[in-house]
């Protein structure tokens, strides 16, 4: 039996969510939470409390919406009725509106496994409302700083979050994070009765040679120094130790090993024993593939199993597209801080073939009012082996990004306006070569909605 | 030895610990700035413990650190720097200091427990912790005395430190919009003889290449040649026009 105001709740917020999607307003992502949580605060919680299996909760700074995909798309095919929330809406809003999805217009729930990807600030009330079984924090670089307040900040937030998780709850931790590995260690000294599972990379070929100018991390939680690394592979995430011996990289319990890198088409690595791999580029998606692997593991999914299934798994939206647009070859990925930029301008420069480039830049809330970032981007790799030909600069602060690559030696075309940039952009690239656009989150909404409405792209809350 | 024959060593304190908000970019434009006239350039980073090479720095950057990070570089400071960097104001060196390291150029820092951290005293100005953090776009109109064209500086403010000026400085700017050193009496940051202090980052002197110029040129002690500076000043327009017409979007 549906309690009156929970169904009241649940009926406004399915018809908001009709409703934005008629006039499209963008899939109702976020609005259908926003109205059922004003006619009932705990639709959240009164509906998870419905989920037959569970829900698993995703953190870090980079990577959620990948990781979330592929962990939603291991339990789909179990098979089970998974409510997932897609589309980077990760508000507690958008996993209202995510849940109100499941729901029959009875308020009857038909759904098995929620997962979430949560704002690490949120991550504390995101667990008290969905008690979940499985939380995974991938990696903690700096961003949106103007948002939440600073990274150390951060960590205590989370570990404050995991901390509350019930009993028999699985924390799956990036033990190559030198935050999340802390955050870990804190839980493990005070917790007995939480299970950790780390997770790691270990293979020194795929890694590169020094710390790029954004890793903050840098330092040890502890006391301070400046951390030892053996191997770096994304950001400030490797291996690593402290000088003065008090901290260091945690024991894997699921190591990577033999990664193999296929551009921006695949990766794979063995681990467990078994190769698992899937069609996204990018050493920061082994990470991804690992959190997920990781997590599988820990709600007792079989490793052939979860092989063949991630082996099948698409790219998530806007982090990583691609596009045919007159026989050329255009890939679409979000950039949103230093760490994420440097690994795809150092993905695009081991291709060889980036050379167009449109770069996007917003300071809406959701891209982070600051920009003081751009400065911390090794943009420098765009005047190297990459030697972009095109570099379009656009977005509401397109004038700061050209003024970034000018003083990185490279000359961008300002276009604030993102129609007429992807114009420009779309002409420049010659037959035969491919185009690649980076942008902040509210900027890569936007050059989506154009792609959709020049027909290149489906609609999201279709994919 | 380059053209101009002229060479600049820029000391970055605490490169590695102070170094958040992008304030790499105020390190390139002095590099690349310096450069473009011909100077030669060598950044010297200055650590926890290094102090070597001080005396020849013409020019001081001092970055904000996160909270922590500030706590870690504070005994090193007051030990192995705050004399040296005495004797280097003494001499003329420039001084740039933002957010933390403008704070900890200052007599004190008082914590919110009422703890008085003293900082190294070279800019006459206090600071208190303050409750709510000021976070967003700064435009300020600068200091008459400083002779800037055009008149106005922009950057961006994140803090919850509230700085008071003292007697023996001049405010950089006074706020027209943003909270700027305390959010009450409208100053923004703090100058004496070379030493620049202010909460603006966003990159600070990327869009501000007429600040850039001036700190240059007095830690060169020379007039400086103009430069092309139309991207420059472009940025510089377009954020202060938004932010003194009030049309920025959520
Ligand atoms: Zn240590």
């Amino acid at each position: 039996m549906t309690p009156p105001r929970l169904l009241a709740a649940v009926l406004a917020g399915k018809a908001a969510g009709t409703a934005s999607r008629l006039v499209g307003q963008g899939g109702g992502t976020t609005l259908p939470g926003l109205v059922a949580s004003r006619i009932e605060p705990r639709t959240l919680a009164l509906l998870a409390e419905r989920l037959t299996a569970g829900s698993v909760l995703i953190t870090g700074t980079n990577g959620k919406t990948t990781t979330s995909r592929l962990i939603a798309s291991l339990l789909q095919g179990l098979p089970a009725r998974v409510v997932a929330n897609r589309a980077g809406a990760n508000l507690v809003t958008g996993h209202t509106s995510a849940v109100l999805a499941g729901a029959g217009l009875t308020g009857r729930f038909r759904a098995d496994w929620g997962v979430f990807e949560v704002d690490e600030a949120t991550l504390p009330s995101a667990v008290a409302e969905l008690k979940p079984r499985a939380v995974v924090v991938g990696n903690l670089f700096r961003d949106q700083l103007d948002r939440y307040g600073e990274l150390e900040m951060l960590a205590l937030t989370i570990e404050r979050g995991l901390e509350a998780l019930p009993e028999g709850a699985t924390a799956v931790l990036n033990a190559d994070d030198p935050r999340t590995a802390e955050i870990g260690y804190r839980l493990g000294e005070r917790r007995g009765r939480l299970k950790i599972l780390w997770y790691g990379l270990d293979d020194p070929a795929v890694a590169i040679s020094e710390l790029p100018h954004a890793a903050d991390a840098r330092t040890c939680p502890r006391c301070g120094s400046r951390l030892d690394f053996r191997q770096v592979y994304v950001g400030h995430d490797g291996d690593y130790t402290c000088p003065t011996g008090d901290f260091g990289r945690p024991e894997r319990d699921l190591s990577a090993t033999s990664v193999q890198l296929d551009g921006l088409d695949g990766v794979r690595f063995t681990v467990g024993g078994v190769q698992v791999g899937a069609a996204l580029g990018g050493l920061y998606n082994a990470y991804n593939l690992l959190g997920a692997f990781a997590t599988g593991t820990a709600l007792g999914l079989k490793p052939g199993y979860m092989v063949e299934r991630l082996g099948e798994v698409p790219a998530a939206f806007g982090r990583q597209e691609r596009f045919l647009h007159q026989g050329r070859r255009f890939t679409l990925m979000l950039a949103k801080n230093p760490a994420g930029f440097n690994e795809i301008l150092r993905e695009a420069e081991r291709l060889g073939g980036g050379r167009h480039f449109l770069l996007g830049l917003n300071d809406r809330i959701a891209d982070g009012r600051d920009v003081s970032w751009i400065w911390d981007v090794d943009f420098e790799l765009l005047g190297g082996d990459c030697a972009a030909e095109t570099l379009i600069a656009t977005g509401v602060r397109a004038y700061d990004l050209a003024l970034r690559l000018k003083y990185a030696g490279l000359k961008a075309t300002v276009e604030v306006d993102l129609n007429r940039a992807l114009d420009r952009l779309l002409e420049a690239v010659p037959a035969g070569a491919e185009g690649f656009i980076l942008c902040t989150y509210t900027a890569m909404l936007d050059v989506r909605a154009l792609l959709v409405r020049r027909g290149s792209l489906r609609p999201y809350w279709r994919t | 030895m380059s053209a101009s024959g002229q060479r600049l060593t820029i000391g970055w304190l605490y490169s590695d610990l102070m170094n958040i908000y992008g304030d790499r970019g105020n390190i390139q434009t002095l590099v690349q700035r310096a450069r473009w006239r011909g100077v030669e350039v060598r950044v010297l980073e200055l650590g926890k413990g290094a102090s070597e090479g001080i005396e020849a720095v013409d020019v001081f950057f001092f970055g904000g650190g996160q909270d922590k990070e500030q706590e870690l570089v504070y005994d090193d400071l007051l030990e192995t720097k705050a004399i040296r960097l005495a004797n280097a104001m003494q001499r003329g060196a420039a001084f740039l200091a933002v957010c933390g390291g403008y704070q900890l150029l200052g007599h004190y820092y008082q914590t919110a427990q009422g703890e008085r951290l003293p900082g190294i005293g070279l800019l006459d100005v206090r600071t208190v912790a303050g409750g709510q953090r000021c976070i967003g776009d700064v435009v300020i109109e600068s200091d008459p005395g400083l002779g800037l064209q055009p008149r106005t500086l922009v950057g961006f403010e994140n803090h919850s430190g509230r700085t008071y000026l003292g007697e023996g400085v001049r405010p950089l700017g006074r706020v027209r919009r943003g909270n700027g050193n305390n959010g009450e009496d409208g100053s923004e940051g703090a100058v004496s003889g070379n030493i620049f202090g202010t909460y603006l980052h966003g990159s600070l002197l990327p869009k501000n290449p007429h600040l850039t110029d001036l700190i240059l040129s007095r830690a060169l002690n020379r007039e400086l040649d103009p430069l092309d500076d139309s991207l420059e000043l472009a940025a510089h327009n377009w954020i202060k026009d938004r932010e003194l017409s009030g049309s920025r979007r959520a």
